[in-house]
């Protein structure tokens, strides 16, 4: 095999984020497409992996509220933790006199917003705040995942509470959400002391609110599809509601996902706490994630609208090149870093930044993907092709996309 | 039917009444830049269009601050604390610290921002006066309006300033030290109940009812805008060069192009959906009916227990709307009005 690469134009455009070099995202035949529009397919991929990341997660603790329970705790006391080391109070337009932890509601609406999460807050008060999301790209990974997002917030808030003087604690709850089914996921938080209700543990993040009658439901008419920071009649910024003002520089999906921030962490700990080996949480990532690799080319139409997404010319036929152009846009969405070393009809390779894909540090993450691009390119391309890790160098993934004959694939 | 966040909440009505009644107090914490140095007046005669140069020692004056293009960019509090001494209050510190960064090269200026050494009590409504001269040595009757002086309340130093965010006559500020934090809480707290007044503790109230009600801005109103647009002219001293004349100029000569104005639901038990910027986004769209066009936005609506009425702003294009005008804001009739509830 040759390490040659094939014409394309330009032949660096994988060099790099869209932000410094292109006002788009480029693939490989040099289809372009708004790095907005790309960063939606990213974010929509990236809950794809996760969600079956989920489902490792379920077959390592097979019960609900025992699996729902850890990962809430996990997600709490991390994002406690980030809260308390990592106080970024200015950025998220809290002031001094906020006391209580009901400004965590501010880090929640400028997170929803960062990742692509829109909708509207409809309340924000010292005793009650209600934020109320159309869109969540995350709805198709778990409902566990619905509570353990509910728990981070709530960690986060408990310790902006903690650098205040005294103030009211409020109880976060999830109780409309749209990985369950509902219309609109909907945060109402509320005061015990004002909205008194029973204790729940922790997991048990789903309300229902006392204050239920105060929301505000959207109908479809009025809801929206975009962040304010993709918005016009927003100027293309996001603004909360103590002006907080941020552009789409702020998005944060090359910054967290459900995968990296929740559900790998949670199947961490499941390891850590005895739920399973290493090993056996390894070879279940592999075989869900394969398996929902496959899934998304399983249908000829599936293949089709990928090689129109990515410009391919008919000239090109079933070879790697085409996996390729899938993980090149994904890269540039997510501000990943990567080499061509190889761009032919018989071999693709990569050498990918490792940082710049374990997203919010998470190590685990970019063996994750490979496993998601194995099972891809069995269906994208054919059953010739496989996906696999060869020669890194150090802080890097080198993979290569090539025919493979393994009897014991 | 859904229930009114505001209107049906009784625990923010009694905390609002307070004020207007009798008395309350809150935790109203800034953040407070100090800037000092011989040419400190003449940096913020530089960067505010209001007049510092005639500030004297011990007095406060409220001042937008503008970006070159004449817009606003922050609204804050000088105060004069020494001749060559100023403490600049605001919610944008991160923001001003940057400002005055990028443009004190000319100055002879120290700055730096001293929010974590003080907090701030307001005290406010008709019965704070004789909360004040409950707890401070020596009482406050001398003490005018938007002045401040050094203090002491059963033996600690404090700082105390006339004034205050909700249209009241009679509002105070007590600045103590997080140490004194606790102590200075408690005698405020009795001195308060006694009279039968309230701690405010509601967010709503002391940021956006209250001060709504007198017309104030809280920073999220004005994003964007430029004082002839609010009604933050008056403020300008035309004989001082500062940051933003020169556009501010063009806008005088040409005339604003948007206006804000004040507006009621008029039916007070209505269940609207009306969006406000207050909760972050780009507010309601408001139209003439019969007409394409968007003349606006809705700024903030929240609800004056005053007068009993779902009130706000509307940022508008200027001449669009008048008082007195009826228009239906996502369904909803509402009458244009001034932008003060307490008249």
């Amino acid at each position: 095999m040759t390490k040659k690469i094939n014409e394309r134009i330009p032949a660096d455009s994988g060099n790099g984020a869209a932000f410094t070099q292109y006002n788009a995202v480029q693939s490989p035949w040099n289809k372009l497409m708004s790095y907005q529009d790309a960063l939606h397919y990213a974010s929509r991929f990236e809950s794809v992996l996760s969600a079956a990341i989920a489902q490792a997660y379920r077959i390592i603790i097979p019960d609900y509220e025992t699996r729902a329970d850890e990962m809430c705790k996990e997600a709490y006391g991390r994002l406690y933790y980030t809260g308390i080391n990592y106080p970024a109070d200015d950025s998220f337009g809290i002031h001094p006199f906020m006391c209580g932890s009901y400004p965590g509601a501010l880090i929640g609406d400028k997170g929803d917003d960062a990742l692509l999460m829109c909708g509207r807050c409809n309340d924000f008060g010292t005793y009650r705040c209600e934020k109320e999301l159309d869109v969540c790209d995350w709805d198709i990974v778990c409902s566990e995942l619905c509570r353990a997002t509910t728990m981070s917030l709530q960690g986060q808030a408990d310790a902006t509470e903690s650098r205040h003087r005294k103030g009211h604690k409020l109880d976060y709850m999830m109780v409309e959400a749209k990985g369950c089914g509902d219309r609109h996921c909907r945060i109402i938080a509320e005061s015990r002391e004002k909205y008194p209700a029973p204790p729940h543990a922790l997991w048990q993040s789903f309300g229902p609110a006392v204050s239920d009658d105060y929301k505000k439901f959207t109908v479809e008419e009025d809801c929206v599809d975009e962040s304010m920071m993709f918005r016009e009649e927003c100027d293309y910024h996001f603004v909360s509601g103590t002006n907080v003002t941020t552009d789409s520089s702020n998005q944060m999906i090359n910054l967290s996902t459900a995968a990296s921030l929740y559900l790998l962490p949670a199947i961490d700990n499941a390891v850590r706490l005895g739920y399973t080996t290493a090993q056996n949480a390894d070879w279940i990532k592999k075989c869900v994630l394969e398996a929902a690799g496959k899934a998304m080319f399983g249908e000829r139409y599936a293949i089709k609208a990928c090689r129109d997404w990515l410009g391919v010319p008919n000239s090109i036929g079933e070879d790697g090149r085409l996996l390729g152009g899938v993980i090149e846009m994904l890269l540039q969405s997510l501000v990943c870093k990567y080499e061509i070393e190889a761009f032919n009809e018989n071999e693709v390779i990569y050498v990918i930044d490792k940082g710049g894909l374990a997203i919010t540090g998470c190590q685990s993450l970019p063996q994750a993907h490979l496993y998601m691009w194995m099972g891809m390119v069995k269906t994208l391309v054919n059953a010739q092709w496989s996906v696999w890790e060869e020669d890194s160098p150090a802080g890097k993934m080198r993979i290569k996309i090539a025919k493979k004959i393994d009897k014991f694939m | 039917m859904y229930k009114n966040t505001f209107k049906d909440d009784e625990w923010k009505r009694s905390e609002h009444m307070a004020v207007r009644e009798n008395v309350g107090y809150y935790l109203f914490t800034h953040q407070l830049m100090e800037v000092s140095g011989p040419d400190a007046q003449r940096f913020l005669d530089w960067i505010c269009p209001n007049n510092i140069a005639t500030l004297k020692v011990n007095r406060d004056r409220y001042t937008t601050i503008l970006n070159e293009e004449g817009t606003i960019i922050d609204d804050v509090v000088v105060m004069r604390m020494e001749e060559e001494k100023f403490w600049v209050s605001t919610l944008y510190a991160t923001n001003l610290d940057d400002w005055i960064y990028f443009h004190s090269d000319d100055f002879d200026i120290d700055f730096t921002e001293i929010t974590e050494d003080w907090h701030m009590f307001s005290i406010q409504g008709p019965n704070s006066k004789a909360v004040m001269n409950k707890i401070v040595e020596g009482g406050v009757e001398d003490l005018r309006f938007f002045a401040n002086t050094n203090a002491v309340i059963s033996g600690m130093d404090v700082i105390l300033n006339r004034g205050g965010f909700t249209g009241e006559k009679f509002g105070y500020e007590v600045y103590c030290t997080p140490d004194d934090a606790d102590a200075v809480q408690d005698l405020i707290d009795a001195a308060v109940k006694e009279l039968g007044g309230k701690e405010v503790t509601e967010f709503q109230v002391f940021a956006w009812t209250l001060p709504t009600e007198a017309g104030f801005y809280y920073m999220r109103d004005l994003n964007g805008t430029n004082p002839f647009e609010v009604g933050l002219e008056k403020n300008i001293n035309w004989d001082k060069d500062f940051i933003g004349k020169e556009a501010l100029l063009r806008i005088k000569e040409e005339g604003p192009a948007r206006e804000m104005v004040g507006f009621e639901i008029c039916d007070e038990n209505e269940d609207y959906y009306i969006r406000s910027k207050q909760y972050g986004g780009p507010g309601e769209p408001v139209f003439i009916e019969g007409e394409e066009e968007e003349i606006g936005r809705v700024g903030k609506l929240v609800y004056s227990y005053v007068k009993n009425v779902n009130n706000g702003y509307i940022l508008a294009k200027k001449g669009k709307l008048h008082i007195g005008d009826h228009i239906t804001i996502h369904g909803t009739e509402c009458v244009i009005t001034e932008k003060n509830w307490l008249n």
